[in-house]
């Protein structure tokens, strides 16, 4: 008799807890979906969306880079690829090549933390598919530049002035050790 | 009357199986269905981790420890920190330790919302893996907010953390503490008390606590076993005395003590310890410095540094021996999964096929972490 009313005990546990889980499914009928369609249906790009922290591809403002190399030190796989050279006339720092290679890029964001103005910093693309590897490798110098030198005082440049706050704002993101700025070449 | 032919079958199992978590392959000896046993083959994963860290120097490391275990980075970010912190004798703002824990228990609830997930669709229940997934991406978006990745941190940085609470966080987290709770409740009507579900998990995989011991479990596994233990409690780190919480062990409600079923639930009972700790270090957090002051070339005293923290998978050992140079000399990473490994050759005999997916499940393995 008890192996009787144990079976239908089962039976009906199973049933009940069955119908318990599935009153947890319908309750999501109902509900605002999580999930978006990417990337066609979306009403703003998902490059727009994401925290500014985000570590997406690199990027390089030439305009502020001082040719310190502290990006390429930091990197734990070398795939930053910097040349600058002393030009022996003006006695100023000649970049004749910035190449960081995508392909071998781990996004950890130790280079960006380095970087004394900010012009080494993650963006907010993540979108790099390509059809060959060579074409991964971004290539920022073209001809060669000049080193940005920091000044004594506030940047004046009006060309200048904008990216260099973009790049300090890029900077206050991170934390500084010891809750003080960094002992930076670059005054703020 | 003459008998059938029988003998016995040799299968192979991976190492490019669904079920496997990863790329793991076992050899199972096989009459029929019922298993002789499975000889788990390790080392498809090796990534030579620890030799990486003899190259790249101890900031470089920082973001390879990530990879150790992919699932909860937060940990691996962690031991590296203390390990490298204990040996140059470096303190951490109290602050930076605020964020180091919450950080880290939110991994620890997105590890184990994956474990239980994945668990639940290696037995045949698709509908609680989608519903796990939605809840660890709303903390990966936290996440990701935080430290700018959503799977590979490198949050943390030797001396602290790299970045402090963005403005607005601390109250975008509690938001979601709200809404996981009741979220965990309406997870366990939906799979966990489940007749079927309980049915093929109990008396499924028994452990016993003396062979857990020997066998060198931790974690979860340990715990599910009645054994009460945990760094977190018992060889306290970083801010955890701070906080009240319980550690959940296994009772054997549904079956036997130590089977899988036990393994389950003791993660879903963590999640819930998990999220009581974030409330609290939520409310608690200090104000001040996330990073201590460490000199960019960073070179610790020659000397050696063990370093125990409690992962989503157990109690996770960093062995680090430094020669004065900056570079370590050696780095040994001890893993939860590797011991949990060990211990499936002996459960297996006698045990269904079928129901060696359930066990590898309930043990929470996760191949990187198993060969580094």
């Amino acid at each position: 008799m008890s192996a009787v009313s144990e079976y239908v005990h089962n039976i009906k546990d199973t049933v009940s807890t069955i119908f318990e889980g599935m009153a947890v499914t319908a309750s999501h009928f109902m509900r605002k979906p999580y999930t978006v369609q990417y990337p066609d249906r979306m009403p703003v790009r998902v490059q727009d969306t994401l925290p500014f922290r985000y570590r997406g591809i690199l990027d390089v403002d030439l305009e502020i880079c001082t040719g310190c190399l502290a990006c390429e030190r930091a990197c734990p796989i070398d795939c930053i690829v910097i040349v600058a050279e002393k030009d022996q006339q003006t006695r100023q720092l000649l970049l004749s090549q910035f190449d960081i290679d995508i392909a071998k890029c781990m996004y950890c964001g130790l280079c960006s933390e380095v970087c004394p103005t900010g012009s080494i910093h993650h963006t907010t693309e993540f979108e790099g598919a390509d059809y060959s590897l060579e074409s991964l490798i971004r290539r920022f110098v073209q001809d060669p530049v000049m080193a940005y030198k920091a000044k004594k005082g506030p940047e004046t440049d009006p060309r200048i002035a904008p990216i260099l706050n973009r790049g300090m704002a890029y900077l206050d993101q991170w934390a500084q050790p010891g809750g003080e700025k960094p002992p930076g070449e670059e005054p703020a | 009357m003459s008998t059938l032919r029988t003998e016995e079958m040799t299968l192979n199992m991976g190492p490019q199986h669904p079920s496997t978590h990863g790329v793991l392959r076992f050899v199972v000896r096989a009459d029929g269905e019922v298993m002789r046993e499975a000889i788990p083959d390790v080392g498809y994963l090796h990534r030579s981790i620890e030799k990486i860290a003899e190259k790249v120097g101890y900031r470089g490391f920082m973001p390879y420890t990530d990879r150790v275990d992919y699932v909860c980075a937060m940990f691996t970010n962690q031991g590296w920190g203390m390990a490298c912190e204990k040996l140059a004798g470096i303190e951490v703002p109290k602050r930076g330790e605020y964020c180091r824990v919450i950080a880290a228990e939110f991994n620890r609830i997105a590890s184990h919302l994956l474990s239980v997930g994945a668990m639940a669709m290696d037995i045949g229940a698709m509908t609680p893996f989608a519903h796990v997934i939605r809840e660890r991406e709303m903390i990966n978006d936290l996440i990701e907010e935080l430290c700018g990745a959503r799977l590979t941190f490198n949050y943390m940085r030797i001396g602290g953390v790299a970045w402090d609470l963005p403005p607005g966080w601390r109250e975008k987290a509690l938001k979601y503490l709200d809404h996981f709770d009741p979220i965990l409740e309406e997870y366990n009507a939906l799979i966990s008390w489940n007749k079927i579900y309980v049915e093929r998990l109990a008396n499924v995989g028994v452990i016993t606590p003396a062979e857990a011991i020997n066998y060198n479990l931790v974690g979860p596994n340990l715990r599910a076993c009645g054994i009460k233990w945990d760094i977190r409690k018992d060889i306290p780190y970083s801010v955890y005395p701070e906080f009240e919480f319980e550690v959940p062990v296994g009772n054997g409600q549904w079956g036997k003590l130590g089977d899988s079923m036990d393994r389950y639930v003791v993660r879903i009972r963590e999640m819930a310890e998990s999220s009581k700790i974030l409330r609290q270090a939520l409310q608690k957090i200090p104000p001040g410095a996330v990073l201590a002051k460490v000199v960019r070339n960073f070179k610790p005293p020659a000397g050696e540094c063990q370093i125990r923290v409690e992962s989503g998978r157990g109690d996770m050992g960093w062995y680090l021996v430094s020669d004065g140079t900056g570079y370590p000399w050696r780095v040994h990473v001890r893993t939860g999964s590797f011991a949990a490994m060990g211990i499936i050759q002996k459960l297996s005999a006698g045990l269904m096929i079928a129901d060696l997916v359930t066990l590898i499940a309930s043990l929470d393995v996760i191949a990187p972490e198993i060969d580094r």
